[in-house]
């Protein structure tokens, strides 16, 4: 006859370090600080509000949704803390409104900065 | 009354696939694998079937549109081979770990090189520890229940994890044989429609796979390995369940076969248990005590099973169709775990392995009937001389 084998034994994991069922997590409908990336950018779209049609092409490509629609002032505005400089809006925008412009050339461009956020 | 047709495993496959209603399916091509989407795509354009059919440009794209499509509250399905399989990798983990219950079948084929084309575990093996489940089949008829049996266990919502569900390729893959389908009413009572828990939703906006903090790197860990302790209870109540409505036998980890009083075991996988079991049956004819453990999940691997199906037998010899170069037995993978399952028995069997049906070569009965003169002989002489010999190389 076998004798008995060892177990497996249970895992318990404490609540306050359980982490949620396959990690998904309420989507945050405000900005998160912990997130911030714009640290990430070498250069930023500027936008040529002349040019621009509101198409809103740059808002549905953004992956990070730094371009919004301003109804009262009929035009689009970038958002800078979560822009990566990925420069897909860029390269989208039907109407060549949008120009990529290294950090170097502005007063607050993120690489002057002391620290990283 | 179910049909019976005569049917490839990839035929059986799409057959399973479209009694599942997979709502989104991701294909590309790499043989022997490919058979089961010509067919699923076609199942498709007639109107048979009800379901996104998306072309994917690679195995990797392949398996993120189906994670896109899951995690949508989609049942999804998709399946590669060989090297299609090792495209793939770098989604496997957070499949498992985002807790997504997509299918994938898996037509068994080699790695690159030799590139042969031919039949061979390691594709999939290699995937055995990134937290999936993975059944393998060794008939055309099992490819189809093991379809609809890796749906409703990983859509279980105590397991909710993604399925390879493998087969030979070619063996199975493309050679015919009897399958008993499945009434439409009978796969309904099987098989509950799929509800993701947080699916992705413009009214209740979830965030999937967000970046974790390392302090948050072990529970989640914990967590996945603790869904495989419950695992094997959902396994034993599908099986039943299975066999109940469709008129099956499965033991749902193990084939055991003609193990009671063998003296000398068989431990395999897949398609060559066909020709293993005729062997057991020829061996029985001579004299010998011969019998055979299948294995039916390679995840979660079944340790008490096995150790009670085996611990009586004088020599067990792991027939091994997949390599683990290197390894602690410089053979196979599978009697790394076989006696690792065995160590804690007061009287274990002795252990060796068979590197067989490599490159996609058939095994034949004469070589089972080698392989059991070389059990036979540790069964004698109470020792193993050898951790793997390798068929086809072993000359006398």
């Amino acid at each position: 006859m076998t004798k008995k084998l060892p177990e497996y034994g249970t895992i318990n994991v404490p609540h306050e370090r359980s982490v949620p069922f396959g990690a998904v997590t309420p989507a945050p409908v405000d900005t998160q600080k912990l997130f911030i990336t714009s640290n990430w950018r070498i250069v930023r779209p500027v936008i040529d509000h002349e040019k621009c049609t509101r198409c809103l092409t740059c808002y549905i490509c953004c992956p990070d949704s730094c371009w919004s629609y301003n109804e009262k002032e009929d035009m689009m505005e970038w958002r800078t803390e979560y822009c990566k400089g990925c420069q897909l809006c860029i390269k989208e925008c039907p109407s060549d409104a949008l120009t990529a412009v290294p950090e170097l050339d502005f007063e607050d461009g993120v690489v002057r900065l002391e620290k990283p956020f | 009354m179910a049909e019976e047709k005569m049917l490839t495993g990839c035929s059986a496959a799409a057959q399973a696939a479209k009694l599942a209603e997979v709502e989104v399916i991701c294909s590309y091509p790499i043989r022997p694998y490919t058979a089961i989407m010509m067919e699923l795509v076609k199942m498709v354009a007639n109107g048979e079937l009800d379901a996104e059919f998306v072309y994917g440009e690679g195995e990797h794209a392949q398996l993120s549109v189906v994670l896109g499509a899951s995690a949508c509250g989609a049942r999804a399905y998709t399946g590669s081979a060989g090297v299609g399989v090792a495209y793939a990798f770098e989604l496997y983990s957070p499949m498992a770990g985002g807790r997504y219950p997509v299918q994938m079948a898996v037509a068994d084929r080699t790695l690159d090189p030799p590139g042969d084309f031919g039949s061979e575990h390691t594709d999939a093996m290699m995937v055995r520890d990134q937290g999936w489940l993975m059944g393998w089949a060794c008939t055309p008829q099992e490819v189809f229940d093991n379809t609809l049996l890796g749906y409703r266990i990983g859509e279980d919502p105590r397991v909710m994890l993604p399925q390879m569900m493998c087969q030979d390729g070619y063996f199975i893959s493309h050679i015919a044989d009897k399958v008993k389908l499945a009434d439409p009413a009978q796969v309904r009572e099987f098989l509950p429609p799929y509800k993701a828990p947080h699916p992705l939703s413009i009214t209740c906006p979830v965030s999937h796979g967000p970046q974790i903090r390392p302090d948050q790197g072990a529970p989640m860990d914990a967590q996945r390995a603790q869904v495989f302790l419950d695992v094997p209870k959902v396994i034993k109540e599908a099986t039943a369940d299975f066999n109940r409505i469709f008129k099956r036998t499965y033991d749902p980890f193990l084939e055991k076969y003609k193990l009671e009083d063998a003296e000398i075991a068989f431990f395999i996988q897949g398609a060559h248990a066909n020709t293993c079991r005729q062997t057991v049956d020829a061996l029985r004819k001579q004299g010998v005590k011969a019998g055979m453990a299948r294995l039916r999940w390679v995840r979660p691997w079944p340790t008490h099973e096995i150790a009670a199906a085996l611990g009586h037998v004088k020599a067990v010899g792991a027939v091994e169709t997949s390599t683990s170069y290197g390894g602690a037995m410089r053979g196979g993978n599978l009697i790394h775990e076989l006696r690792a399952t065995l160590y804690d028995l007061d009287d274990r069997p002795l252990v060796t392995s068979f590197m067989a049906g490599l490159g996609g070569e058939t095994v034949w009965p004469e070589d089972f009937q080698f392989m059991a003169k070389v059990l036979l002989q540790m069964a004698k002489e109470k020792q193993a001389r050898r951790y793997v010999y390798w068929i086809g190389f072993e000359g006398e």
